[in-house]
């Protein structure tokens, strides 16, 4: 099925999401959908999906106009879509979820064993080890993504688009579902693939589409005449900036954090490593490898059982947050902004100075919010927070600027050690590099940093030193070249070395070292 | 990025839409007060003011006693069980044992704080639902009381108890000022002290203040101690009110405690509270029950009355944090969030 997006154009009060976007999707096709927050992808995905109506231009499939008023309609038309949030039922079964449209029935009830034996089949195509008869709820994110997948086909469709799908999943999980993905291309459907990740994009596409400001900035490129570079300047429109972060002193005289065999409360082992004063350690690893773990455990949001902590030469136990931050000067930015890291119905005013209440209350215990103006201006210009005023909310900043706000707390505090979990999920390109060049500042300044990053090119870029972590304990430590092809290479050899644990899917696809960057 | 323009031009009314709640709060009382004076003129007699007055204390009292649990997201249904055990022991202490005022009163506070506690301990300890555990020691507090007190009625009290609370300055009773004055300190607690800001902190996202080096554990056992000793001193203000410690005290009091702070615009997921809006909101429901009485319409009305007014302050309250939630939403999610508004 032919999918053809002709002069598509679409407004909203005030902006306009989408301008004379023409391109198409054939079948037999991964079609990558790139471009940053707010480039108009969603708006464009809820088009194709009969969600919204377009203002302007017309989708055709196979040559002939179509309009869609709802959902349904596109599913009619053999369009279906996986999105980010999941639509499965968690207490129904995974036979019943994939049958939920229409189910088979006798005599008016639903016939159950019929209802198994139709979801099988569609399963059976792409993952024959799910149990139809699960409940939804016992399943990885991963197994969920293939159940929705196995219910669009249910429903025939040609066109299957992907919303972020390895978003929350992990390596092993992603290259499975590639596996699938090329399965599906092979067979004649059209896939659109809307992601973040480069790498990825350029592993498993074969055309890509780039928007940007609701205006085609590339239609249907074969991947084949595309580079990382190419991609990223049709997304912001100007040439990626090299990063320039290997110029940082690397005194390593002074040790300010170092872990001796340490074994958490989560399950880690034998974790040694030393932070040195200054420095960028990075700790990379697959998702579920324990480095969001190892980090709370460090600040006293889990526990040390055994082994030995010492911070500047000190041996310390850490019982709690608190402890952390105002006796060790230790923090800890989450990877999960909204929902741990911030306060986003607080003003920026109060989400940075939630640090140093304690600090600047008076010998009353009073503050006012003059004093805590003093503290939070100062910070809030120096990191170049956008905002008309610090009494904004913070949840009404941007990604960036909410990161930031969180950067700007720890600074409040003083502290000496900061731990940052993925920092810049969820940011787009331009505000990335603002952020490492944040992180890189503040390093020159002599805090030290613990780096917690999936994103490998981040990793590369910022760190000294990387940390691999694998199964809760460490496995190795490798000098960052700053020379991306062999760093990746041997990270990745890092993290496989010894996995033997084989993965619930068939994995065809090419490991994540192999993306041509 | 292109998306968030509109909700830009959204946000920057917040503050006047806060004080835009108080103001549509006063303009409701406002018009009560003229309802129930044509209808009725009873209703603005000295007599009737002083009532309304002493009511208006107690109903301001129970309000802060829910107000201060639901700024940590949290609520306490047994502010009426805590309230009717300070109480009955301000009475056993002065009736029974002879214990001077001063005396009986604090330590009945005191009785009321260390019950608040009890209920902040067990939820933190626990970790389950505070509506859970008020719930259950809603229901063992007042249990307790009975078989300790066997529903005595302790009414030999000390002539000066009903004295002062006949007493009148102007036409108001001092009981008014006594709750004001707690108001205002909670005003400086919740504005002015690191302590209040720990209390909103961990009620607008506990685990982001814990993460920040906030006790948030401690933060909410405090404001369930607090909001005992304001529970004791709402039942202590019946007393000097009644003139006699009865058993019966407290067991209306939870659809007002929650009706004061809702419609003065505290947040119902915590995070956010009012004093002022509670004050006014206490007024309110005073206004209507003190109307309606010099109406001479029952009490059957009332409750009606006070349930419809809830129902609608709820609405409200959903619709507050929906809106406050669309505007906070980041510009990340600005295409989800466009669906949303035309769904």
């Amino acid at each position: 099925m032919r999918l053809t997006i002709e002069g598509i154009g679409k407004d909203f009060p005030g902006v306009t999401a989408l301008d004379d976007v023409s391109f198409e999707i054939l079948p037999g096709e991964t079609h990558a959908l790139m471009g940053e927050n707010g480039a108009g992808k969603s708006t464009l995905i809820k088009i194709i999906t009969g969600l919204y109506r377009p203002d302007r231009g017309r989708l055709l499939v196979d040559g002939k106009p179509v309009d869609f008023t709802s959902p349904r309609d596109a599913i009619a038309a053999g369009i279906s879509a996986v999105h980010q949030e999941r639509n499965l039922i968690p207490r129904f079964t995974v036979g019943e979820n994939i049958m939920i449209e229409r189910p088979p029935t006798r005599n008016g009830v639903i016939d159950f064993d019929r209802v198994h034996a139709e979801a099988r089949k569609f399963l059976d195509l792409i993952d024959p080890t799910i149990d139809t008869r699960t409940e939804v709820r016992h399943l990885s994110v991963a197994q969920m993504q293939i159940v929705e997948i196995a219910k669009a086909l249910s429903l025939e469709a040609q066109v299957l688009l992907l919303d972020e799908p390895t978003a929350s999943i992990t390596g092993h999980e992603a290259d499975a579902l590639f596996a699938v993905v090329r399965r599906l291309r092979d067979e004649g459907k059209a896939i659109v693939f809307v992601s973040h990740k480069l790498e990825e994009v350029m592993a498993i596409s074969d055309r890509v589409t780039v928007l940007r400001d609701g205006k085609i900035a590339a239609a249907g490129e074969p991947i084949s005449a595309m580079n990382r570079g190419k991609i990223v300047s049709a997304m912001i429109g100007r040439e990626e900036r090299v990063a320039e972060m290997g110029t940082r002193s690397a005194d390593r005289s002074q040790t300010v954090m170092e872990a001796t065999n340490l074994a958490t409360s989560f399950g880690h082992k034998n974790v040694s490593f030393q932070l040195h004063k200054g420095e960028i350690l990075g700790l990379y690893g697959l998702v579920g490898a324990g480095r969001t773990e190892l980090a709370r455990a460090l600040i006293g949001d889990g526990k040390v059982v055994s082994g030995e902590l010492r911070l500047h030469g000190k041996p310390v136990t850490i019982p709690d947050v608190p402890t952390a931050i105002r006796r060790h000067r230790l923090g800890y930015i989450s990877e999960d902004r909204k929902a741990e890291g911030l306060i986003l119905t607080h003003p920026i005013r109060s989400n940075v100075a939630i640090t140093v209440w304690r600090r600047i209350a008076s010998s009353l215990g009073l503050i006012t919010r003059a004093t805590e103006r003093k503290m939070v201006h100062p910070l809030v210009d120096k990191l170049e927070v956008k905002t008309p005023s610090i009494e904004q909310a913070v949840g009404k900043l941007s990604g960036g600027n909410q990161q930031k706000v969180s950067i700007a707390k720890w600074l409040a505090a003083g502290v000496e050690i900061l731990i940052i979990d993925e920092p810049t999920v969820g940011i787009d390109i331009k505000t990335k590099t603002a952020i490492h060049e944040l992180i890189g500042e503040i390093t020159r300044e002599g805090l030290s940093v613990l780096l917690i990053s999936s994103d490998m090119p981040e990793m590369i870029t910022l760190a000294d030193r990387i940390l691999v972590m694998r199964d809760f304990a460490i496995a190795g430590t490798i000098e960052n070249s700053l020379r991306y092809e062999p760093m990746s290479r041997e990270i990745m050899a890092l993290i496989h070395a010894g996995s033997a644990e084989a993965s619930p899917m068939p994995q065809t696809g090419p490991a994540p070292e192999a993306a041509r960057v | 990025m292109t998306l968030s323009v509109p909700s830009d031009s959204r946000a920057r009314p917040s503050f006047l839409a806060e004080q835009s709640n108080l103001i549509g709060l006063a303009a409701i009382i406002l018009l009560f007060w003229v309802l129930f004076t044509s209808l009725a003129p009873g209703f603005v007699s000295t007599f009737n003011l002083f009532a309304l007055s002493r009511s208006l204390a107690v109903d301001v009292v129970i309000g802060f006693s829910t107000m201060v649990v639901l700024a940590t997201g949290g609520m306490n249904l047994a502010i009426g069980s805590i309230g009717v055990c300070a109480v009955m022991a301000s009475g056993y202490l002065m009736q029974t044992l002879g214990l001077p005022i001063p005396v009986a009163m604090a330590l009945a506070l005191l009785l009321g704080a260390f019950l608040g506690w009890l209920n902040g301990f067990v939820i933190v300890r626990s970790g389950v639902n505070s509506f859970i555990i008020t719930l259950a020691s809603a229901s063992l507090f007042l249990g307790g009381m009975l078989i300790l007190s066997k529903a005595q009625t302790f009414n030999a009290l000390p002539p000066e108890i009903a004295a002062f609370g006949r007493m009148r300055w102007g036409f108001l009773s001092p009981l008014l000022f006594v709750a004001l004055g707690l108001g205002a300190a909670l005003i400086v607690l919740f504005r002015f002290t690191a302590l209040g800001r720990e209390i909103l902190a961990a009620g607008a996202n506990a685990r982001a203040a814990e993460l920040s080096g906030v006790p948030v554990g401690r933060a909410i056992i405090i404001a369930h101690t607090l909001s005992g000793a304001l529970a004791a001193s709402a039942g202590l203000m019946l007393v000097f009110r009644l003139g006699a410690a009865m058993p019966s005290i407290g067991q209306d009091w939870l659809l007002p405690s929650f009706l004061a702070p809702v419609l003065g615009g505290t947040l119902l997921a915590g995070g956010y509270v009012s004093v002022v809006g509670t004050i006014l909101g206490a007024f309110l429901v005073t206004t209507i029950r003190s109307g309606l009485l010099v109406m001479q319409i029952g009490n059957f009305w009332l409750q009606l009355f006070l349930g419809l007014i809830l129902l609608a302050a709820v609405m409200l309250d959903r619709y507050r944090s929906v809106y406050a939630e669309r505007r906070s939403l980041g510009r990340r999610d600005s295409g989800r969030r466009n669906s949303g508004r035309r769904a």
